[in-house]
């Protein structure tokens, strides 16, 4: 298998989010890879997403530029076979008319999908536990490549937010409210920020008015965050889901929504424009003297939670 | 439907050993020696030397005194390459035949006109019109390009819109091979009408009968794709897939539809550029994922037997070199008109 050597994707029973809701229809099927791993990913007739290896087991033709039948079915573009998405199994050749029924062999690497939140989640290991169902899916949303390896995006967000992603308006600074720590299987960190404008460097601030909070899966790097202001009310949640993609390239899947109510002007200038986006471009020379700090910390902390979950998975 | 398969020698191809042979196969390391490969259409070659690979090899290829050459240099060149492909002065093996400049990759005292695929409807001296004549590049290896051509079904399904979808009364298919060719004929009855004969050639039936054979020439990479169709036209196809590098092919095709209506007559030839984006859209992709001996085999369908045969005839031509064998066991520049079922009274040269 072309993934063998990235572990963390393939021998943990990790979900990634492939895809946003959105993106997944009946109409045509999609493209989306976890590291090596490429997928084609579609909804079927009881508008269930169905996520398969992107190869058709015929002659290896790619599924994702074939289409979906009105049953549901995949059907590769090559010579229109057709699969079963929750199986994997060949269903139909065309012309075979009375003879449709095919040896168990005679399938496609089909995975366990799960959906909830706004994003289609993906696991490769098979008979891997569903993971938690998330709350209501947050309305804003977006998808961003970047030219960076997954594991260095994190290690970036650990150390500076702000060369990945942007809050209108706001400054993360390089000081933490609070340090990484493993809360409830999540790796969490509080950082302080400013409104950006007039104001000291945060070098001298005495006080913060904002700072973000970010919960973070130490298996995918799918992270959740929450924008307070100094009276802890939330101004801004968001999730991000980095998730490798093919050429050491990663995938940034993203949702976001703004608080009902915002107090103080600086917070109302949320509504106006885009609040939130993931940048897919990255200051390759920056990124190289960024100073590592938090991202220290976070290898150890995921070291040993992967060694913890293969050691029981053993 | 498929009411019917057959060939010769069907037992020799469904033993386990050849079955896990067709199974899986790497055509990116097929290098075959001892052939004539059609490098240039007659009329691409001039005094100013075009560039060919076979293999990787270079070709030049011009005119002196109108004679078509080819050598492993430019004219004038120092240093000549030991290759063991060309002779001392560095020149390969040239014929021209049927509007096509084809040179020898191989042993140079081995070339021989009797060597040089049977393709009854070219003019043997070429002088066809340039409009019959095209070239498309392939991002894949050459077998995979010829795999695609051989392959009964997705004519039907990748190419509908062209030549028509997979409805038909009946249909037969009979697959022949010797250990240099294989042909494989396809009959069918009440097929629904090629979309471009409809539109082209003013076929106003609903259904037509169609006749198409492949017959793929294995060690010179090149294919006869003849397709006969009543009421309609004749597409008589010459398809050769230079294997120009390990993943990367060229065709320079001549579709001779000289015979036709005026309008199909220049129409069809270019539908070619349609069909290969198409083909490209799947060989490409598909391609690299060959370049490697996989633990997971091909699945196949009763339609597949052709391009089966096809995988088999090449593994077993590349064990015979392997093992020092370069000699033809089978005549191929015998006439093969029989073969094909060529309509004679439209190709007398
Ligand atoms: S490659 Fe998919 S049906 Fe043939
Ligand atoms: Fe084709």
């Amino acid at each position: 298998m072309q993934n063998q050597k990235q572990t963390t994707h393939s021998n943990s029973a990790s979900w990634w989010a492939v895809a946003r809701s959105e993106e997944v229809t009946s109409k045509k099927p999609l493209s989306s890879d976890i590291g090596n791993q490429e997928l084609v990913i579609w909804r079927d007739a009881a508008g269930i997403a169905r996520a398969m290896e992107d190869r058709c087991p015929h002659r290896r033709a790619p599924l994702s530029r074939g289409c979906v039948r009105e049953n549901g079915l995949i059907q590769c573009g090559y010579h229109g076979w057709s699969f079963d998405g929750e199986t994997g199994r060949l269903r139909e050749i065309p012309n075979m008319k009375s003879e449709q029924r095919f040896p168990p062999l005679y399938k496609a690497q089909s995975f366990a999908v799960a959906e909830s939140g706004g994003f289609v989640r993906v696991c490769l290991t098979p008979g891997a536990e569903a993971p938690a169902v998330d709350a209501a899916s947050l309305p804003l949303y977006g998808t961003a490549h970047v030219g960076l390896a997954q594991e260095h995006y994190l290690s970036t967000f650990f150390d500076d937010p702000g060369m990945l992603f942007g809050i209108k308006g706001v400054e993360f600074t390089p000081y933490l409210a609070s340090d990484l720590k493993a809360e409830a299987g999540r790796l969490v960190m509080e950082r302080n920020c400013q409104w950006r404008g007039l104001h000291w460097p945060s070098s001298f601030s005495s006080e913060f008015p904002i700072s973000l909070l970010s919960k973070t899966d130490p298996l995918t790097g799918e992270t959740e965050l929450t924008l307070r202001d100094d009276a802890l009310r939330t101004l801004l949640t968001a999730v991000i889901a980095p998730v490798p993609a093919a050429r050491g390239s990663t995938a940034i899947r993203w949702r976001a929504r703004l608080a009902k109510t915002l107090n103080g002007l600086r917070a109302k200038q949320l509504l106006i424009g885009a609040p939130f986006r993931v940048f897919d471009t990255i200051d390759a020379a920056a990124l190289r003297r960024l100073t590592p700090s938090a991202s220290v910390q976070w290898q150890d902390l995921r070291a040993a939670i992967i060694q913890t979950s293969q050691a029981s998975a053993a | 439907m498929l009411d019917n398969i057959a060939g010769p020698d069907d037992s020799a191809f469904t033993s386990p050993a050849a079955l896990n042979d067709i199974n899986n196969w790497v055509p990116h390391d097929i290098v075959m020696r001892d052939a004539w490969f059609p490098l240039a259409h007659s009329a691409a070659v001039g005094k100013k030397p075009v560039r060919r690979s076979v293999y990787s090899v270079p070709y030049f290829l011009w005119r002196e005194d109108g004679k078509a050459v080819a050598a492993s240099v430019l004219p004038g060149a120092g240093a000549l390459p030991e290759t063991g492909l060309t002779d001392a002065a560095g020149r390969y093996p040239v014929m021209e035949h049927y509007g096509y400049v084809w040179c020898w990759y191989g042993n140079p005292l081995a070339a021989d006109p009797l060597h040089l695929p049977s393709i009854p409807y070219l003019p043997p001296n070429g002088g066809l019109p340039g409009y019959l004549t095209g070239t498309v590049r392939f991002d894949c290896a050459a077998p995979v390009s010829l795999e695609n051509l051989i392959d009964l079904t997705h004519a039907d399904f990748l190419h509908a819109n062209v030549v028509g979808d997979e409805k038909s009364e009946s249909e037969t298919v009979e697959v022949f091979s010797d250990s240099e060719t294989v042909t494989m004929v396809r009959t069918c009855i009440g097929k629904s009408v090629a979309p471009v004969m409809k539109f082209f050639s003013g076929i106003r039936q609903p259904t037509q009968q169609v006749r198409q054979v492949i017959r793929i020439y294995l060690r010179s990479h090149a294919a006869i794709a003849y397709g006969r169709f009543t009421p309609g036209d004749d597409v008589p196809l010459f398809h050769p897939c230079v294997p120009e590098t390990r993943d990367r092919t060229r065709l320079d095709y001549t579709m001779n539809t000289s015979n036709a209506g005026l309008l199909f007559r220049h129409v069809m030839p270019k539908a070619s550029y349609i069909v290969s984006r198409q083909d490209s859209s799947m060989t490409s992709p598909q391609s690299p994922r060959y370049m490697h001996e996989s633990k997971r085999r091909d699945l196949h369908s009763k339609f597949d037997v052709a391009g089966q045969r096809y995988r088999l005839l090449m593994k077993n031509l590349v064990a015979r070199q392997a093992a020092g064998d370069f000699s033809y066991r089978d005549n191929v520049s015998a006439d093969c008109s029989d073969l094909i079922g060529l309509r004679k009274e439209l190709f007398r040269y």
